[in-house]
């Protein structure tokens, strides 16, 4: 295409304003909220801290006897994380970070996802956060599928995702992710350093040892607790004495040993348990078993009466680093039946530290004991005090594994694999079609058909099935991924549009734009599919006069260039642009959106039974950019005879994209390859030239010809 | 002598004890016509409070705020969580140039009390915090020759302070934990009380009191049991003026407490002595050194050193 200078200029002016504009809207995402806003979330009896000076994190205290406590961290996330979502504004979430790493609240302070402005409604984004509390910032925490939770997928590492807001979501866990820890490493002393760390017992070191050699090794721990000490522990709380005994009777005796380094494990649990149990355990895992030699009818027994089988136990836990790690018995063999000679007898427990909970064996770990006595008669109250034992294992017993880099991008292919396979299947199938032109596209009767049913298939199929419509929205993210994060990995979530971006930049090469724009783009598809019905509803296309045609197919570059330009500015403007593609409301959303934008949508497709897809060739801004990138094509495939355009003006006349030129040759930038001329080409009824050549008798061959550049 | 502070409270049941409920005392607070604001936060590794009392909310929160801006002010200069506060920054350069006051105030003080406690009282014991965390951190305390090496970077003669630098001698580095809490209540209740205000009770990790309540009943301050968390062994009551308390309960190496944030610099080791001291004094940042003082000089010498001060009293709690 030609501009003339006149027009470069008003193109200019045209980008300028844009420039404008975008400048305007445009501003640094920081925090909303001041210290009221803090407030309201975090109401009395909680305290909302002075703000921190070095970052934008409000601390949340707790009264507690005269001073404050840290309850929790709280900021928000745009100011650590400003992740675009998936029109390019980053999502504001409340996040309130306890001292321990664990999430204490998430909350949705702003957002701009479409599909859940637009379709879901705001509803599900916030359960969706909600399931974050509770959950600790010290693991990695995946967006599983919708329903992951419920088919096994780990409780502390994944959270269920939303069916059809993949791309949201995912920012969304981003941002709470990425923002958490930028808080955790600057007030928390943790960061991502350990997160997905493997540490696990090396599976075929074993030495046979009794439980004394491993007690004196330091293998196994033991915690003795006499009467005395826990008196002593409780003095001055009124309940110094609890239960009747001399002061050295012993009241609890915890036996600790992490079961599955095999040295430890099998010499407790004998060769046929040890491997049972870690079949059930699985790798990656943990397992500490605790056993009281200790009088089992004591209050102090935290394996006694309160404890609950398969629970977390309340008065036993697992800390690493101050941390207390999520242990959970794993109720097996529990009648006191499960472990070897040599164990004194006593009440025990196996508990399971999940591999998602960070727990590093090789690392000094703590069991506490919590005894807790009741003191006053009507009103008790409780008074607890700890008892810890520390086990330390020589780091030589592990393999240190890797930090896991969390690919969960092949989790979205290895779940799309069937849609990939019929996205492959249906290319395919069409490239030999379009490539074989003496074939079925030569077949005027039968062609047709082919043709509407496989629009029919890539509306359904490419679109609302693998929802892989094509869209601006990703240039977008490239450009925006180019200038600022650098970060493409966003391509890799959405497997069948990449997998069809590759195919159209192959066909782009060979082929040129139209055999996306005019094969499988579902927004496409569907407008052809419209155009259809005109003709039994007895509609007639209007024809659009030439110049004004010329003039409207040149808006798309001036939208694509404003898009473009909006996005490279980094303009919240450019998302409300976009919106001139109606693939979201139509294809994403399924017209599941409010009614401007399903009117807009609505109202193109309705244009069709008037104007044959007039979005596709005046305003469709990615096919402007197919087109402008179909300037590398190299081959002039579609065929052309000596006498197209002089004299013959059959095509041209037929094509309904305007595509032929006045002298018979095509314009690839224009050409939807909908084969319409190829078919005429090849039909010796229809093809003027091959109508006058049997008349005389003659042979004529069809040739490409340059095309019109 | 603090190396740094990541602590847990000295001091329990401050302010609050003594308000028998919250109706009452809104409506004795009102007959007098007195109304009270508070502020909580984070600094110097711990929570801090500011409460104060008056019949004017809005001067209350604008000197609350200033108040919050004093202490910060102190913090930027003295911290040593802070990377870029003038203390780290001497530190790492051994020499600072046009030293910003509240920091010349506190080394003033500090190498004035190191002298007049024999050195007992050292602001360079810097060096010897990580040795022993590190030490700590594996379960075990620092080897004998690593320790003496240590303290031969250890001597309050190796800062040389004037109006125009400090230098430091290689290798020398300076804490001031072990009196920036009660300097920063001295400094908040400066600011508050420029804003008028007489009824005022500062946390700043170390205490400060005025006047009283807005009910008019006294403040009191709960001294905290150094071997019983959450306990508490004293009150002070009616309680003005400042008061610090040093304790080997506080970031302690050791599960006896044997060994822990406060280093004798004679010796590169936890003082035997006293599991707490506090003392009250006329300021803060007095109050706070001498009883990092009295934890390494023991009860007698220690008592003796605080008689020396006019104003000042000292509680000590002896190792059990």
């Amino acid at each position: 295409m030609r501009v003339s200078g006149v027009r470069r200029t008003g193109w200019m002016a045209m980008l300028v304003a844009i420039l404008v504009v975008a400048r305007l809207c445009g501003s640094a995402s920081a925090g909303e909220l001041d210290r009221a806003g803090i407030a309201r979330h975090f109401p009395p009896p909680l305290v909302v801290g002075e703000k921190d000076d070095t970052l934008p994190v409000w601390p949340i205290l707790k009264q507690q006897a005269g001073s404050y406590e840290v309850f929790a961290y709280a900021f928000e996330s745009v100011d650590f994380a400003p992740i675009p979502g998936f029109g390019g504004t980053p999502p504001d979430l409340l996040i309130a970070l306890a001292p321990d790493g664990t999430f204490r609240d998430v909350t949705v302070l702003s957002h701009k996802e479409p599909v859940f402005l637009e379709g879901l409604g705001s509803e599900p984004l916030f359960a969706f956060v909600e399931q974050y509390v509770c959950l600790s910032a010290r693991q990695p925490i995946r967006v599983g599928r919708p329903n992951a939770r419920g088919s096994g997928a780990s409780p502390q590492s994944t959270v269920d995702g939303i069916a059809m807001a993949t791309a949201s979501t995912r920012t969304i866990n981003q941002s709470i992710l990425a923002s958490a820890l930028a808080v955790a490493r600057g007030k928390l002393g943790f960061g991502a350093a350990n997160v997905g760390l493997s540490v696990e017992a090396k599976p075929n070191l074993f030495e046979p040892l009794t439980l004394d050699a491993l007690q004196a090794r330091g293998l196994v721990t033991r915690l003795t607790l006499t009467r005395a000490q826990v008196t002593k522990a409780f003095r001055g709380t009124g309940v110094e004495e609890a239960g009747e005994g001399a002061p050295e009777d012993v009241v609890s005796d915890l036996t600790v040993a992490l079961l599955d380094v095999p040295t430890i494990g099998r010499n407790l649990l004998g060769p046929a348990r040890f491997e049972a149990l870690m079949r059930e355990l699985g790798p990656g895992n943990h397992a500490v078993m605790v056993l009281n030699a200790g009088p089992a009818d004591a209050a102090e027994n935290p394996l006694g009466e309160t404890f609950v089988l398969g629970a977390v136990p309340e008065r036993l836990t697992v800390s690493q680093g101050g941390l207390v790690v999520n242990a959970r018995d794993m109720a097996v063999e529990r009648r006191g039946a499960g472990l070897n000679r040599g164990l004194p007898a006593g009440d025990w427990t196996i508990l399971r530290i999940d591999a998602a909970a960070g727990f590093d064996p090789s690392a000094p770990f703590t069991v506490t004991e919590k005894i807790v006595r009741e003191r006053g008669q009507i009103l008790s109250e409780k008074i607890a005090r700890d008892f810890s034992v520390e086990t330390k294992l020589p780091a030589d017993l592990f393999l240190r594994v890797a930090a896991q880099e969390g690919p969960d991008w092949t989790e979205s292919w290895r779940a799309r694999v069937p849609t990939l396979v019929g996205l492959g299947a249906m290319l395919a199938l069409l490239v030999p079609v379009l490539a074989r032109q003496k074939g079925l596209v030569a077949d005027a009767r039968r062609f047709p058909a082919f043709r509407l049913a496989f629009l029919a298939v890539t509306v359904g199929f490419v679109g609302y099935t693998a929802q892989a419509q094509l869209s601006i929205v990703t240039l977008m993210g490239l450009v925006r991924a180019a200038l600022r994060t650098h970060d493409f990995a966003f391509l890799l979530y959405d497997p069948p549009s990449l997998v069809l971006w590759a195919f159209v930049l192959v066909s782009l090469v060979l082929w040129g734009r139209g055999t996306f724009c005019g094969w499988l783009c579902p927004f496409g598809a569907m407008q052809e599919l419209v155009a259809w019905l005109a003709r039994p509803l007895r509609l007639r296309q209007l024809t659009v006069p030439p110049r004004l045609d010329r003039a409207l197919r040149k808006v798309k570059y001036v939208v694509l260039a404003g898009l473009l330009a909006a996005t490279a500015l980094n303009s919240p403007a450019a998302d409300a642009m976009a919106e001139v593609e109606p693939f979201k409301t139509a294809i994403t959303l399924s017209f599941l959106r409010s009614w401007p934008f399903v009117a807009y949508a609505v109202g193109l497709l309705a244009l069709n039974l008037f104007v044959y897809k007039g979005f596709c060739r005046y305003l469709c801004p990615l096919g402007a950019a197919l087109a402008v990138a179909g300037r590398l094509r190299i081959l002039d495939w579609i065929p052309r005879r000596a006498e197209c355009g002089t004299p013959c003006q059959l095509c041209k006349v037929r094509c309904r994209y305007g595509a032929i030129a006045q002298d018979g040759r095509i314009d690839y930038h224009e050409c939807f390859q909908c084969m319409d001329c190829v078919t005429i080409i090849h039909d010796p009824g229809q093809c003027v030239p091959q109508v006058v050549a049997r008349r005389h008798a003659k042979r004529i061959v069809p040739r490409p010809v340059v095309a019109v550049r | 002598m603090s190396a740094r502070l990541t602590r847990r409270r000295a001091v329990l049941g401050a302010c609050g004890l003594a308000v028998a409920g919250i109706a009452g005392f809104r409506a004795r607070a009102a007959a007098r016509g007195l109304v009270a604001r508070s502020r909580a936060g984070l600094a110097f590794g711990t929570t801090i409070s500011l409460t104060a009392a008056g019949p004017d909310p809005d001067v209350l929160e604008a000197a609350l705020t200033e108040g919050v801006a004093a202490m910060r002010a102190v913090e930027h200069e003295a911290s040593l969580f802070r990377p870029d506060s003038a203390l780290s920054r001497l530190n790492r350069e051994g020499r600072l140039d046009a030293p910003p006051k509240h920091l010349a105030t506190m080394l003033a003080f500090a190498l004035t009390l190191a002298e007049t406690t024999g050195g007992a009282f050292d602001p360079t014991v810097q060096p010897l915090w990580p040795l022993w965390s590190r030490a700590a951190e594996g379960g075990g305390r620092p080897d004998l020759q690593a320790v003496r090496h240590c303290l031969a970077r250890v001597g309050w003669r190796r800062v040389n302070l004037s109006p125009e630098a400090v230098v430091l001698e290689p290798g020398t580095e300076v804490t001031l934990n072990a009196v920036v809490q009660g300097y920063a209540a001295d400094v908040v209740m400066d600011a508050l009380r420029a804003r008028g205000v007489a009824d005022a009770f500062v946390d700043t990790g170390e205490f400060g009191a005025a006047g009283t309540h807005a009910d008019g009943s006294p403040w009191r301050l709960g001294l905290a049991d150094p071997r019983r968390k959450g306990e508490v062994a004293a009150v002070i009551a009616p309680f003005t003026g400042f008061a610090a308390t040093s304790g080997d309960y506080n970031m302690a190496f050791s599960a006896d407490f044997r060994d822990h944030h406060i280093f004798d610099p004679a010796t590169g080791f936890s003082p035997r002595g006293l599991a707490s001291v506090t003392v009250t004094a006329p300021t803060g940042l007095l109050a706070d050194g001498l009883s990092t003082a009295c934890m390494v000089l023991g009860r007698e010498r220690g008592r003796a050193l605080v008689a020396g001060h006019p104003g000042c009293a000292v509680r000590v709690t002896e190792k059990a």
